[in-house]
């Protein structure tokens, strides 16, 4: 539009008004960093052959080959559905994904070829191979969010269907036999065959699509009815209901799962949420004096979670080291012999620590490509969390809002959570690393979350829908 | 809704920035003390993965090697000579190591700063990284003699001979001692097991005797007592009294000589050199006792005992001579018994000193290193530890040890030609041991020789071996001739 100071001489010049400018849907710049990503992933790829064997990696063709077909698929996918999305999230993704397929790959051939370094009995020979083949399925998933969720507020009509959808979810691995569902004293996986799933990971996505429908039909209620005590406006206690049926939850969770990772997450997906739709801080306050509460009778109720206190603080302590605290010690002594530029990747020993794989896999790459590469791999993940965040602020409708907020606090909280928790920040507790760890339902999950991130910057990047035709100049017709 | 999503991105970024930090703390900061934690078995399994630098002799025999065996430990270290040398080359096993292979570790790992720029090289390059070569002072030909002639007495003892012009450590024998082998296994369980097996044997393989125990010196203290004497102005021909029997002041007990047996004529007084070459208990008791404690007990830090600093380079145990409360106590001390106590090392430092004219070279065991490149990053500057006494008095010394066993009558007198063309000078020991001196007596004997073209200072203590001159000296002549005749 014209400025001001001209828009009666443009109008009465009788010029037609300039078109809106087309927001750019920087297509070309996702493809481009895309193509950075593959080249980086390519790099690490080779130097994972380089530092074990002084050769080039002999699957690296097909691997990279794969990948690429993957990811020009995905920038495919977005253009003809998401035109308008963040041209930074997939790629970002994708640069995770990539690493997390090369750390595979080099804890993979540790003591196996004729590699240097122990072999990790945990990890099976074709663990690579499963983990791009879980990659496709993840990418799959995208392209299919991305092709279903046509518009966010579609999601909202089924905020109930997801909240069943995301408890059945949650409880299924509880109510299975032991047989089945434990894994490492937590009861949070299904095994069929030779796959497992573990369907919390799938939950955190329902839940947090349920949690935003809901919120936008209560927030009114939530945010304004209430007392004022003491500079806090505190919610009426009828209004209370939902946060003590996430927060017992959560605890069940806790209870008959021994997952406080993901408890913790639920909890703080839901208060962000929350104070999202109200924007009133006593819902931050007592979302997290229950969740401080609850975690502490929890830890005085159940051994497993006092135990991991007593690990967080005193792992070196008489024979911690040699015995629970093992693990968490052998990271941190991981991490200590990356130093500030890491070992290289193959120059470690990322296979004394028992499950390097899993939960600490973040441990492997500080220890070879060292404090400088894992800040680097950090600040990858707060950018996707920094995207997200964006997108809350620039898109209109609150449904999607909250959904994005909750969504990128929700990956920051995970971050986190097991970052936090294998560097000895907080009390350690078992959750996946999004797009890094072993296994497929915590990369399926992850990308899904990419799609719908997607999905709503697309939403909020959209223009405006143009006027069909230009109606021409007003006539100013003369009554006297 | 923005205000609450504004405040969320700060919470969010306080996380990260918290992540980092921590990050930040742990693999800058806290990486060294991680690092150093026991058990750490990164950082002690990161040293197998490169080819360890060698041991070898000074004429070049090797002692200690890694050999490729694969595995998760890449290299193993092999010692083909085991036992003989342990002493000298220690260990390196997966949670620690000792004598050279710990001491000169930097060198033989090849992470000493002064191979840090041939490492980049060897990076760039692309060269497989190996540890620097330490190459020993020792002699092959004396150390096999050393270590034969111990294992055929069966008794523990230990042997040192040094290179009395520049401190040069030749053989550094202990007996028994253990295979290193053993101990360089890379299975945890099996290095426990053999580890366990070796520290509960009675017979201490695992102590070294040569540079970390202590034994009563005996008559060889004399050679001590005369230096404190003639620094004063007594000669070797300066009459003293030499009762058969001496009553000791404030004590009841009577010191004799060995076997009860008169000094010289008779009379009650002799000359000091015929007090030293006999051996006279009452001569070198009385000069102590006019002497005093302080005066002997410089003299003795002179020769470098009481010193907890000597290092060769692994630290050598403390040979001790307090300072005594009373007479009685000094003149047992002027004699080499109550509290004294000596390494062999300091046997050997003893002739050493009157060897080389007086001043006491600074013990050393290793000759120079050599990168993997060949060239010598490091090696031996023989340096003085201290002046014990005057060129004259060593002379005067010297002539006492020679009469020990040129003269017929003297101790040693057994080996007068015992190397054809060669003077030995020597001293003998026979030092009283155990609770109230029931235990057997330790033979001692610490002497020099030169044949013009090399020379050498050795000490031997056999625990429980009896007379000086019979068990102790035949293994350092032995060690004296093996090492003359072959240069």
């Amino acid at each position: 539009m014209s400025s001001v100071a001209t828009s009666e001489d443009a109008t009465l010049g009788g010029m037609p008004d300039a078109p809106v400018p087309m927001p750019r849907g920087r297509r070309r710049t996702e493809a481009a960093m895309l193509v950075f990503a593959v080249a980086l992933v390519a790099f690490a790829y080779a130097n994972v052959g380089f530092g074990l064997k002084g050769t080039l990696p002999s699957g690296m063709a097909e691997y990279m080959l794969a990948f690429i077909v993957l990811l020009a698929l995905a920038h495919l996918a977005v253009r003809r559905l998401a035109p308008w999305a963040d041209p930074l999230l997939l790629p970002l993704a994708a640069t995770l994904n990539g690493l997390g397929i090369v750390m595979m790959y080099r804890l993979q051939e540790s003591g196996r070829n004729g590699n240097p370094g122990q072999v990790i009995t945990t990890l099976s020979s074709s663990a690579t191979t499963m983990q791009i083949v879980y990659t496709a399925i993840g990418i799959g998933c995208f392209v299919a969010v991305l092709a279903l969720v046509r518009e966010p507020r579609v999601l909202q009509r089924y905020t109930y269907v997801f909240g069943l959808i995301a408890l059945i979810l949650l409880a299924l691995p509880a109510l299975l036999p032991a047989s089945i569902s434990e894994v490492q004293g937590a009861k949070i996986q299904i095994r069929l065959g030779g796959f497992t799933i573990q369907p919390e990971e799938f939950a955190k996505l329902a839940l947090a699509v349920s949690f935003a429908g809901y919120l936008v039909t209560k927030r009114d209620v939530l945010s304004l009815a209430g007392r004022r005590i003491l500079g806090i406006d505190l919610p009426r206690a009828r209004d209370l209901g939902p946060v003590v049926i996430v927060w017992a939850v959560s605890l069940l969770l806790l209870v008959f799962e021994s997952d406080i990772g993901t408890s913790a997450l639920f909890m703080g997906l839901f208060v962000c949420m929350l104070y999202i739709a109200t924007q009133r801080t006593s819902w931050l306050l007592i979302g997290f004096a229950l969740f401080v509460a609850g975690a502490f009778a929890a830890s005085k109720l159940f051994g497993h979670v006092g135990e991991r206190f007593q690990i967080w603080l005193h792992p070196f302590a008489g024979q911690n080291a040699f015995n629970n605290a093992y693990q968490l010690v052998q990271g941190l002594y991981g991490m200590a012999s990356g130093g500030i530029f890491g070992k290289g990747l193959g120059g470690g020993q990322p296979y004394l620590t028992p499950l390097v794989q899993s939960d600490f896999v973040v441990t492997a790459f500080g220890e070879e490509l060292g404090m400088t590469g894992l800040m680097a791999i950090l600040l990858l993940y707060g950018l996707i969390v920094q995207r997200g965040l964006a997108t809350s602020l620039s898109v209109k409708d609150p449904f999607s809002k909250i959904l994005a907020g909750g969504l990128a606090f929700m990956l920051a909280l995970q971050v986190f959570v097991i970052v936090g928790g294998v560097t000895r920040l907080i009390p350690l507790t078992g959750i996946t690393t999004p797009f890094l760890s072993q296994g497929g339902s915590s990369l399926i999950a992850s990308w899904m979350m990419i799609a719908l991130l997607m999905r709503l910057s697309d939403t909020a990047r959209q223009p405006p829908p143009q006027p069909i035709q230009d109606e021409g100049m007003t006539q100013v017709v003369n009554l006297s | 809704m923005n205000r609450a999503v504004r405040r969320i991105s700060i919470a969010v970024l306080v996380m990260f920035v918290l992540l980092l930090a921590n990050v930040n703390y742990l693999q800058a900061f806290e990486a060294g003390s991680l690092t150093n934690k026991p058990g750490n078995s990164r950082a002690f399994a990161a040293q197998f993965q490169y080819q360890r630098g060698e041991i070898t002799t000074a004429d070049g025999k090797v002692l200690a090697t890694s050999k490729n065996v694969g595995g998760v430990y890449k290299y193993q270290r092999v010692y083909p000579l085991g036992p003989e040398y342990a002493p000298a080359t220690g260990f390196d096993a997966l949670y620690s190591s000792t004598g050279i292979e710990g001491a000169e570790n930097s060198y033989l790992t090849g992470n000493s700063s002064n191979l840090a720029v041939r490492n980049v090289i060897d990076m760039i390059t692309n060269k497989p990284r190996k540890g620097a070569t330490v190459q020993l002072t020792l002699d092959s030909n004396a150390q096999n003699a050393a270590w034969s002639a111990l294992q055929a007495t069966g008794k523990s003892g230990a042997v040192v001979a040094l290179n009395p012009q520049t401190g040069a450590i030749l053989a550094l024998a202990s007996y028994p001692s253990y295979d290193p082998n053993q101990l360089a296994v890379l299975d945890g369980n099996q290095l426990n097991a053999n580890d366990n097996k070796l520290l509960a044997d009675p017979a201490q393989p695992l102590l070294n005797r040569a540079t970390d125990a202590t034994f009563p010196p005996g008559s060889t203290f004399k050679i001590v007592t005369s230096s404190a004497d003639f620094s004063q102005g007594a000669n070797p021909d300066t009459v003293v009294n030499a009762p058969t029997s001496l009553q000791l002041p404030q004590s009841t007990a009577q010191l004799t000589n060995d076997n009860g047996e008169v000094c010289g004529t008779g009379n009650g007084k002799a000359t000091i050199i015929t007090a030293f070459t006999l051996s006279c208990n009452t001569a070198f008791a009385g000069i102590g006792m006019q002497l005093g404690s302080a005066t002997l007990k410089s003299q003795a830090e002179k020769y470098g005992m009481n010193d907890p600093n000597l290092k060769i380079p692994s630290p050598v145990a403390q040979s001790n001579f307090p300072l005594e409360p009373d007479q009685a106590t000094t003149a047992l001390s002027a004699i080499g018994q109550k509290d004294d106590t000596v390494t062999p090392l300091q046997e050997a430092m003893f002739s050493a000193a009157i060897a080389n004219n007086g001043t006491l070279m600074k013990p050393y065991l290793v000759q120079q290193v050599q990168a993997a490149d060949l060239s010598i990053v490091d090696s031996a500057a023989p340096a003085a530890l201290s002046q014990p006494v005057s060129p004259a008095v060593a002379g005067e010394v010297k002539t006492m040890m020679l009469s020990v066993v040129n003269d017929p009558t003297g101790t040693a007198a057994a080996f007068k030609n015992a190397i054809p063309g060669v003077q030995i000078a020597g001293k003998t020991g026979t030092a009283q041991n155990g609770a109230n001196n029931s235990g057997l007596n330790d033979a001692v004997f610490t002497c020099f020789a030169s044949n013009g073209n090399r020379s050498m200072a050795v000490g031997v203590i056999i625990q429980g071996g009896g007379y000086g001159a019979a068990a102790a000296a035949p293994i350092a002549v032995g060690v004296l001739k093996a090492y003359l005749e072959n240069g």
